[in-house]
C-alpha cells in the first residue's frame, strides 16, 4: 500500500455508543466490526454500510476488550467487572463466564482454534481459559509480570503479553520457555506484524517500538504522537508497510515502517483516539469513525 | 385316544413322517448356524416360506437358481444400476494374453514355491517343486517338474528359490497335494511310458515282470539273481515307511492295497478303477526289474553286476577254502584267482565314489537323526569315522553284506581283528613291515588252522594276507596312493624386490649427538686470517655440533653460491672448520654427560615455583598480611581454613579490570570494598584477606555484603556481555534492592541520578531474558502442541534471587535485640499451645509430651517466624522493646509477671506432689504449660477460664484491625491501652485473690495471653477469629511434627474442637460483647484510640459481672 492509499478521511461514522469506546475490532474477513465501551455494551457493526447489527449487553461495568473467534461464531469480551464473557454471536447469549481475575481484565484473545481464551488482567497475570470444557477455572495462570498486563497476543504456539512493568513476555508453549523483553517503558499495547516476525509495542513515553521477535532487538522507534496516560492501540497496516497509531490529541498517525517518518496524520476525533484497528479508528466521545 | 394308547404297548420310537422331520431339522440347522447368508453360495439352499427345500426342473439334486427359481432378483429383471460406457468408449484396452485364456488357464502362473522333493521321473531321479499357482488357493498347489517349470516360467527364477530352499521348519507341511496333469508339453517319454504301463491291467503287468525275470534267469545268472534278490528283499524290508523319503514303498503299498481291493470288490464299471488309471506309475518297469535283480538306487548297473559277480566268486572261494588243506603250497594253487579277486576287491572301495558319479545322479536325502545343526558335518575331515558310524547303524541290519566291505576299508579294521598281536604296538600305531614279519607267518598257520571251522576267521586270514600285500606297497592299510592329488597347496610368490632396494635404512640427516668423542680429532689447524670467516666458522661449527649433520647439509645447500660458506664444501677454511666442529662436538658430549649426571636440564633449572605460578596465572603470595594477621588473630582456625579454601580462584581471561561501576556510591567505604572484590574476582589468584578484613563488621554483615557484591558483579558482567558499555547501574540496584535493604545500613534506597538513567536506558533496552516456563498440559492440548514438560515433575517455585533465601539463615546473623524478641515471643507462643493441649489431654499424656517438647521448643518458633511473620516484625519488635523500656508501667507489669510465674511454679510443685507426679525442673514456659495442665483438673475453673479467654479473644480483633489500618504512631497508644487494661485485670485478680490459690492459674494464662496479643499485633495480617484458630493449629503442627504423628493429628483435631467450644462459650457469655466489638470495628476506623479505650473498659466491666 503506497502512501496515497492510506486513509485520510472518515468514510463512515458509527454512532450508537453512549460513552467512550474502548476497543474496536474487525472480524477475520473485515466485513464486520465490533466495538465496546464504557456503556457496558458490545456492538456489532457493518462498517461498510454503517449499519448497527447487534448489541450485546451483559457486562456489569465497562467493556475493555472484545475479540471474535476465527469462525465468527463466538465472541469473547472482558471488562471492569473482572469477568470474561463468552458469547454466542448469533443469539447474543452468554455461553459462559470466566471468573478468576482479581481485578479488571484489560485484554482478551482467542487462540487459533478458539479453544482457549487468554486474558490479561490488572492483577498482573495472564490467564488461559478453556472454552471446550465446562470448568470455569483457568487452565493456566501466568503471573510472572510485575505489573498490570495491558495487552495480549497469541500465535499458534506462543502467548505474548505486554505489561506496564515494561516487559513484553513471550511464552512459548512448545518449548516451555518464557522470553522477557524489557523495554524499560510501560507497554500499553502490543500488536503483531502480519508476518509474525515483529512486535509493535506502544509505550507510555509516546513511542511505538518495533521489536524483532527472534532476537529481541529494537528495530525502530516511532515518535511524534502523544501517548502518556491512555491505553492507545497501535497496529500495522495489512501490508506491513506502515505503522498506525492513535494519539491523545485526536490524531491518527501513520509512520513508514522502515524509516519511521510520519507519513500521514490527520485529525480523526476531537478527543483521544482510543483504539486503532486498521483501517478503523475510534473516538473517545462515543462515535466511531471509519477512515 | 388316551384309553387306546393305554391298551397298546409301544416299543422303540415311533417313525415320524420324513418330510416333517427334515424340514424341521433343516430349519433348526439353519437357525443354529445363523443365517444362511453366511454360508458360501454353493451351500445355500432355496427354501419356501415354510422352510421346505424347493426343487425345480428335472433335477432332483436340489440345485436352485435365481430368485425363488425365477430369473432376476427380488426387484425383477431390471438391472440394478446402469453404467454408461459412452465416456469410456475412447479408452484403449490393452490386450494381453490373459484376455484369451480360460479361467483356469489364467491360473497358470507360479505364485510361490512351497516345496521341493526328489522323485523318480522317467527312470531317473528328478527334482520336483511344489508350486502354488497364481489366483488359486493354496490347496491347489501342485508338484511340477523342476525343469519344466524352470523352462516355462523363466521369470519365476526357480533356480534361485530352489537353491535357497533349506529344510527349515519355518513352514507348516503341506498336507493336501496332488499331482496336476500337466497341460503344456511336459510329457516326457518316460512319463508317457509310465502312464501306459500303468494303464495295462495289473495282472498283465505282473506277468510281464515275471516274464522278464524269467528271461534274465535263462541267461544263466540264475544263482546270482536269486542271491541278489534275497539280499534285496532283506534290504527293502528294512526300509520302513519312516525312512521312505522317495515315497517309493508307500506308493507300492498303496498300489498293492488297491490291487487287493480291486480283486475283492466287483465294480460296476469294468476295468481298473479311474484312480488307478490316473495314478502315475511311480517306477518304470525297467527300474522295477533292475531292483528285483539287485540293483540299488545310486549304483550303476554295471557295478551291481560286478558286485554280484564278486559275491559269487567269494562263495566259490569259501567253498574252496573249506576244502583246501592248511599248507601254503596248497594255497598257492588257487592263489592266482584269489589274487585277482583281491585286487578286484581292493579296487572296489576306491571306486565307490567314482561309481556313484558314473551311474544315475542321486540326491541322497539322508534323514537327519543326529543332534547336530543343519549342514554341520562332524566327519568333515574324518571320513573314517563317518564310515564307522554308518556301519554301526546299518550293521545290525545286514552284517553280512554291509560290514564286510566297509569294515575292511576301515582304518580300524585291524583293531577289531587280531591283525598284529605283537607286543608294544599301539592300536593306532602304524604297522611296520618288520613287525609284521616277525610274527605273521607263525600266526597265519595257527589261525587258519583254527578257522577251518568257522567262517569269519577265514576272512580274517584273508585280511591279514591282504595287509601283507599292502604293506609291500608301502601304503597305509586300506589306503591307496592317489593317481592324481586333488589337493594343490596354493603358493604365493614373494613380493618382488625393487632393483634399487638397499637392505639398510639410511637416515637422511642423523642427529649425531652420539658422536664418539673418543675418536681422534683432526689435526690442529691455525685459524684463517680473516677474522670474519673465523667467526663464521666457529658459529657454524657450534651450531652443527648442536643441531646435527642435517644443519650442515642444509646450510651447505642454501649457501651454495655464497663464497663465504665455501669451507663447508671443502674450500677455504675447511680444515679449520672440521677441527672446530670436532671441538664443538667434544664440548657438547661433555655437556651431555654432565647433564646426565645431574639429571637436570638447564632449562628446567630456571623454572621456579614463581615462574610456574606466573605461567599458571597465580599471584605471588604477599609477604605482608597487615589485616590478615589481625583477622587471623581475632578469628579462630576455622575461619582461616575458610579463607584458604577461598584463596584459589580460577583466573579469568578478562584482561583488565572491568570498568568499575559504582553501585555503592553513597557509601564510599563499601564502594571501595566492592572494587576490591571485583579486582579479586576478575584477576583471580590469591585472594587477599583484606576483603574480609573489615574488622569492624560482624561475620553476618560481611557475608551479606559479599552476596551483594556477587550479585552486583554478576549484573555488571551480564551487561558487558550483552552490549558494550551497557552498564545498568540502575539494574544493579534493582538486584540489590531486594536483599541489600535487609542487611545493609540503608542509603541504597536513594534514587539514582536521573541523568545516568536516561543515558543508559536507550542502550540498555530492550533487554532480553529467558526463563523456564511450564505450560499446563491442558493448555498444550488445547493449542494442539506437545507438552514440552510431559512426564516431568513440577518444577520448584522460582526464587527471585539468592538473597531471598537468606531470610532462612539461622538467627545468629540477626542482631541481639531481635533475638530478645524472639525469646519473648517464644513464651507467648508456648502458652497458647499449652492451653489447647491442656484442654484436651489428660495429665499423663501431657507429661510425656512436655518432656519431648522441652528439647525442641525453640526451633519451631523460629521457623514459624521465618515463614509466617513479615520482615517488618523485626523492626516493630525493636520499637516495641524500646517502648517497653520507656514505659515504667511495663516494667511493673513485667515484674508482676515474674512474681506470678514464681507463685504458679510453687503451686504447681505442690500440686504435682499431691498427685504423685514428678515435676521436672523446667524452664519458665514449661511451667506455664504444666500450669495449664493442672487447670484442666478444675472443671468449674475451666469454664471460667474459657470465659476469660473469650473476652481476651474479643480484645484481639480490634487490636489487629487497628494495627492493619493505622500507622505506627498509634502503637504507643495501643500499648498504653493494653497496659491499662492489664492493670485493671490485675487489680481485679487481686481482689478475688481470697478465693483460693487457683487465681494464680488464671492470672498466668491471662498474662501470657497478653504477650500473645502483643505478638499478634506485631504480625500484621491477622484479621479474623477463624484464621487465628487456624494458626493455632498450624503452630501446633509445627511443634508436634517433631514428637510424633499420632499426637499431631489428635492435637489438631482437639484444637479445632477446642476453638469451636471457645466460640460457643463466647457466644453465650459475651453476646453483647461481640456486638460491641462489631460496631466498634466500624468506629475504630475513625478513632481507634478512643474505641480501644472504650472497648477495654467494656470488657473489664463484663468480666467483673461474670466474676
Amino acid at each position: 500500500m503506497s502512501t496515497t492509499e492510506l486513509p485520510r478521511k472518515e468514510t463512515n461514522v458509527l454512532k450508537g455508543h453512549e460513552g467512550a469506546v474502548l476497543a474496536a475490532r474487525f472480524n477475520g474477513d473485515g466485513n464486520y466490526c465490533l466495538s465496546c465501551g464504557k456503556d457496558r455494551t458490545i456492538r456489532l457493526w457493518n462498517p461498510h454500510r454503517g449499519i448497527h447489527v447487534k448489541t450485546y449487553k451483559s457486562h456489569g461495568r465497562e467493556v475493555r476488550d472484545v475479540h471474535v473467534s476465527p469462525d465468527n461464531s463466538k465472541l469473547i469480551s472482558c471488562g471492569g467487572d473482572r469477568q470474561i464473557f463468552y458469547w454466542d454471536v448469533a443469539t447474543g447469549r452468554v455461553i459462559r463466564k470466566f471468573r478468576g481475575h482479581d481485578s479488571e481484565v484489560n485484554a482478551v484473545k482467542f487462540n487459533e482454534y478458539a479453544s482457549v481464551v487468554v486474558s490479561a488482567g490488572y492483577d498482573q497475570s495472564l490467564r488461559a481459559w478453556d472454552c471446550r470444557s465446562h470448568s470455569t477455572e483457568p487452565i493456566q495462570i501466568i503471573d510472572s509480570f510485575a505489573d498490570s498486563v495491558m495487552s495480549v497476543c497469541l500465535t499458534k504456539t506462543e502467548i505474548i503479553g505486554g505489561s506496564v512493568d515494561g516487559t513484553v513476555r513471550t511464552f512459548d508453549i512448545r518449548i516451555g520457555r518464557e522470553i522477557s523483553d524489557d523495554l524499560g517503558q510501560p507497554v500499553n499495547c502490543i500488536s503483531m506484524s502480519n508476518d509474525g516476525n515483529c512486535i509493535l509495542a506502544s509505550c507510555l513515553d509516546s513511542t511505538l517500538r518495533l521489536l524483532d521477535r527472534s532476537t529481541g532487538e529494537l528495530l525502530q522507534e516511532y515518535k511524534g504522537h502523544t501517548c502518556k496516560s491512555y491505553k492507545l492501540d497501535c497496529c500495522l497496516t495489512n501490508t506491513d508497510a506502515h505503522v498506525a497509531g492513535g494519539s491523545e490529541d485526536g490524531f491518527i498517525y501513520f509512520w513508514d515502517l522502515v524509516d519511521a517518518s510520519v507519513v500521514s496524520r490527520f485529525r480523526a476525533h476531537s478527543s483521544v483516539v482510543n483504539a486503532v484497528c486498521f483501517p478503523l479508528s475510534l473516538l473517545f466521545d462515543g462515535t466511531q469513525k471509519k477512515s | 385316544m388316551d384309553s387306546d394308547e393305554e391298551d397298546y404297548v409301544f416299543y422303540g420310537t415311533p417313525i415320524e413322517r420324513e418330510e416333517g422331520i427334515t424340514s424341521r431339522k433343516k430349519k433348526a440347522v439353519a437357525e443354529a448356524s445363523g443365517q444362511l447368508r453366511t454360508l458360501p453360495s454353493w451351500k445355500q439352499e432355496v427354501r419356501d416360506e415354510e422352510g421346505r427345500r424347493r426343487f425345480h426342473g428335472a433335477f432332483t439334486g436340489g440345485y436352485s437358481a435365481g430368485y425363488f427359481n425365477s430369473v432376476g432378483s427380488k426387484e425383477g429383471w431390471t438391472p440394478q444400476s446402469f453404467v454408461s460406457s459412452r465416456k469410456s468408449r475412447a479408452e484403449v484396452r490393452q490386450q494381453s494374453i490373459f484376455n484369451f485364456l480360460d479361467e483356469d488357464e489364467k491360473a497358470v502362473a507360479p505364485a510361490a514355491l512351497m516345496g521341493v522333493r526328489q522323485r523318480l521321473l522317467g527312470g531317473r531321479m528328478g527334482l520336483e517343486v511344489l508350486i502354488r499357482w497364481e489366483n488359486l488357493p493354496e490347496h491347489e498347489a501342485s508338484w511340477e517338474s523342476y525343469d519344466v517349470v524352470n523352462a516355462q516360467f523363466p521369470d519365476f527364477h526357480l533356480e534361485d528359490k530352489v537353491r535357497f530352499w533349506g529344510g527349515g521348519n519355518d513352514k507348516p507341511p503341506v498336507r493336501f497335494t496332488y499331482a496336476r496333469r500337466r497341460r503344456r508339453g511336459g510329457f516326457s517319454e518316460g512319463a508317457e511310458q509310465e502312464v501306459e504301463s500303468a494303464r495295462q491291467p495289473l495282472d498283465e503287468r505282473q506277468r510281464q515282470e515275471a516274464e522278464s525275470a524269467r528271461q534274465l534267469l535263462e541267461e544263466g545268472h540264475a544263482s546270482k539273481l536269486v542271491k541278489g534278490r534275497e539280499e534285496l528283499d532283506g534290504q527293502s524290508l528294512g526300509t520302513s515307511s519312516q525312512f521312505d523319503t522317495f515315497g517309493f514303498t508307500a506308493a507300492q503299498l498303496a498300489l498293492k492295497q488297491a490291487e487287493k481291493e480291486q480283486k475283492q470288490r466287483p465294480s460296476a464299471i469294468p476295468g481298473p478303477i479311474p484312480d488307478e488309471i490316473i495314478l502315475p506309475a511311480t517306477v518304470s518297469i525297467g527300474v522295477k526289474l533292475l531292483l528285483k535283480m539287485g540293483w540299488r538306487r545310486g549304483r550303476s548297473i554295471k557295478d551291481s553286476h560286478a558286485d554280484s559277480l564278486y559275491n559269487a566268486r567269494r562263495e566259490a572261494r569259501k567253498a574252496f577254502l573249506a576244502f583246501s588243506s592248511d599248507d601254503a603250497s596248497a594255497q598257492a594253487a588257487p592263489s592266482e584267482s584269489i589274487q585277482g579277486d583281491l585286487e578286484n576287491y581292493i579296487e572296489q572301495p576306491a571306486n565307490d565314489d567314482v561309481r556313484s558319479s558314473q551311474g544315475t545322479h542321486v540326491y541322497t536325502l539322508t534323514p537327519k537323526q543326529d543332534l547336530h545343526g543343519l549342514g554341520f558335518d562332524p566327519y568333515k575331515n574324518a571320513p573314517e569315522f563317518r564310515e564307522r558310524k554308518r556301519s554301526r547303524i546299518s550293521g545290525n541290519r545286514d552284517p553280512e553284506y554291509r560290514k564286510a566291505p566297509s569294515m575292511k576299508n576301515n582304518l580300524f579294521g585291524f583293531k577289531s581283528g587280531k591283525v598284529a598281536p605283537g607286543f608294544g604296538i599301539g592300536a593306532l600305531e602304524e604297522l611296520d613291515a618288520e613287525d609284521e614279519d616277525v610274527f605273521a607267518s607263525d600266526y597265519d598257520f595257527e589261525e587258519t588252522y583254527v578257522q577251518e571251522i568257522d567262517e569269519p576267521s577265514t576272512k580274517l586270514t584273508v585280511d591279514s594276507k591282504r595287509k601283507l600285500i599292502t604293506n609291500e606297497q608301502g601304503v597305509l592299510p586300506g589306503f591307496r596312493i592317489a593317481s592324481k592329488a586333488d589337493y594343490q597347496p596354493e603358493r604365493f610368490d614373494p613380493p618382488l624386490v625393487p632393483k634399487d632396494f638397499e637392505p639398510h635404512h639410511k637416515f637422511p640427516g642423523p642427529l649425531e649427538t652420539d658422536f664418539r668423542v673418543a675418536d681422534a680429532g683432526p689435526p690442529e689447524v691455525s685459524p684463517p686470517v680473516d677474522s670474519n670467516l673465523r667467526l663464521l666458522i666457529d658459529g657454524v661449527a657450534t651450531l652443527v655440533a648442536r643441531c646435527g649433520k642435517l644443519f650442515e647439509d642444509l646450510s651447505r645447500e642454501k649457501n651454495q653460491s655464497n663464497p663465504l660458506f665455501s669451507f663447508l664444501r671443502g674450500g677455504n677454511g675447511h680444515d679449520y672448520y672440521t677441527r672446530k666442529l670436532w671441538e664443538a662436538r667434544l664440548k657438547r658430549a661433555d655437556q651431555n654427560k654432565y647433564q646426565l649426571d645431574e639429571k637436570v636440564s638447564p632449562s628446567m633449572q630456571k623454572l621456579t615455583a614463581e615462574s610456574r605460578g606466573h605461567i599458571l596465572g597465580e599471584r605471588p603470595l604477599e609477604r605482608s598480611f597487615k589485616d590478615a594477621s589481625s583477622s587471623v588473630a581475632s578469628s579462630d582456625s576455622v575461619h582461616l581454613q575458610y579463607n584458604l579454601s577461598d584463596t584459589f580462584t580460577k583466573p579469568k581471561s578478562l584482561s583488565g579490570l572491568p570498568e568499575v561501576e559504582k553501585p555503592f556510591n553513597d557509601d564510599p567505604a563499601k564502594q571501595e570494598r566492592f572494587e576490591l572484590f571485583l579486582k579479586e574476582k576478575y584477576q583471580g589468584g590469591l585472594r587477599t584477606t583484606q576483603f574480609s578484613g573489615a574488622s569492624h563488621m560482624s561475620e553476618a554483615a560481611r557475608a551479606c555484603e559479599r552476596l551483594d557484591f556477587e550479585a552486583a558483579a554478576e549484573t555488571i558482567e551480564k551487561g558487558k556481555e550483552g552490549k558494550e558499555s551497557k552498564m545498568p547501574a540502575q539494574h544493579i540496584t534493582d538486584y540489590l534492592a531486594t536483599g541489600a535493604m535487609q542487611f545493609t545500613s540503608g542509603g541504597l534506597q536513594k534514587a539514582e541520578d536521573p541523568h545516568a538513567e536516561d543515558s543508559i536506558t536507550k542502550k540498555l533496552y530492550p533487554k532480553r531474558e529467558e526463563y523456564q516456563w511450564r505450560p499446563s498440559p491442558i493448555l498444550c492440548k488445547r493449542f494442539d502442541l506437545i507438552d514440552p514438560y510431559m512426564g516431568k515433575p513440577p518444577p520448584a517455585p522460582r526464587t527471585r534471587s539468592k538473597i531471598d533465601t537468606l531470610i532462612f539463615t539461622p538467627d545468629s546473623i540477626k542482631t541481639k535485640n531481635i533475638e530478645e524478641t524472639v525469646t519473648e515471643n517464644r513464651d507467648s507462643f508456648a502458652t497458647p499451645q499449652s492451653d489447647t493441649q491442656g484442654k484436651s489431654k489428660d495429665v499423663a499424656d501431657k507429661e510425656l509430651e512436655v518432656e519431648v517438647e522441652v528439647e525442641n521448643v525453640e526451633r519451631p518458633v523460629d521457623l514459624y517466624k521465618a515463614i509466617f511473620s513479615d520482615d517488618s516484625d523485626v523492626e516493630e519488635d525493636t520499637t516495641s522493646n524500646l517502648n517497653k523500656a520507656e514505659h515504667p508501667e511495663k516494667k511493673a507489669e513485667a515484674a508482676n509477671t515474674a512474681l506470678s510465674r514464681l507463685m504458679a511454679g510453687d503451686f504447681l510443685e505442690s500440686l504435682g506432689k499431691e498427685l504423685g507426679l514428678e515435676v521436672p525442673p523446667e524452664p519458665p514456659y514449661l511451667k506455664n504449660k504444666s500450669v495449664a495442665s493442672t487447670s484442666e483438673k478444675e472443671v468449674n475453673e475451666n469454664s471460667r477460664y474459657d470465659k476469660i479467654q473469650s473476652i481476651e479473644d474479643n480484645h484481639g480483633i480490634p487490636y489487629n484491625q487497628d494495627m492493619s489500618q493505622d500507622g505506627r504512631h498509634k502503637k504507643n497508644e495501643l500499648i498504653h491501652g493494653t497496659a491499662s487494661k492489664h492493670g485493671s485485670i490485675h487489680s481485679e485478680i487481686g481482689s478475688s485473690e481470697n478465693k483460693n490459690d487457683l487465681v494464680n492459674l488464671e492470672k498466668n494464662p491471662q498474662e501470657d495471653r497478653k504477650d500473645k496479643m502483643r505478638h499478634r499485633r506485631l504480625s500484621s495480617s491477622l484479621s479474623s477469629e477463624d484464621e487465628r484458630s487456624r494458626r493455632h493449629s498450624r503452630r501446633r503442627r509445627h511443634r508436634s511434627s517433631d514428637s510424633d504423628s499420632d499426637s499431631s493429628s489428635g492435637g489438631r483435631h482437639h484444637s479445632r474442637s477446642k476453638s469451636k467450644r471457645k466460640k460457643n462459650s463466647r457466644e453465650k457469655s459475651t453476646s453483647s460483647g461481640t456486638r460491641h466489638s462489631k460496631h466498634h470495628d466500624r468506629r475504630s476506623r475513625d478513632s481507634p484510640s478512643r474505641s480501644r479505650h472504650g472497648s477495654a473498659k467494656e470488657h473489664t466491666k463484663a468480666k467483673r459481672e461474670k466474676h
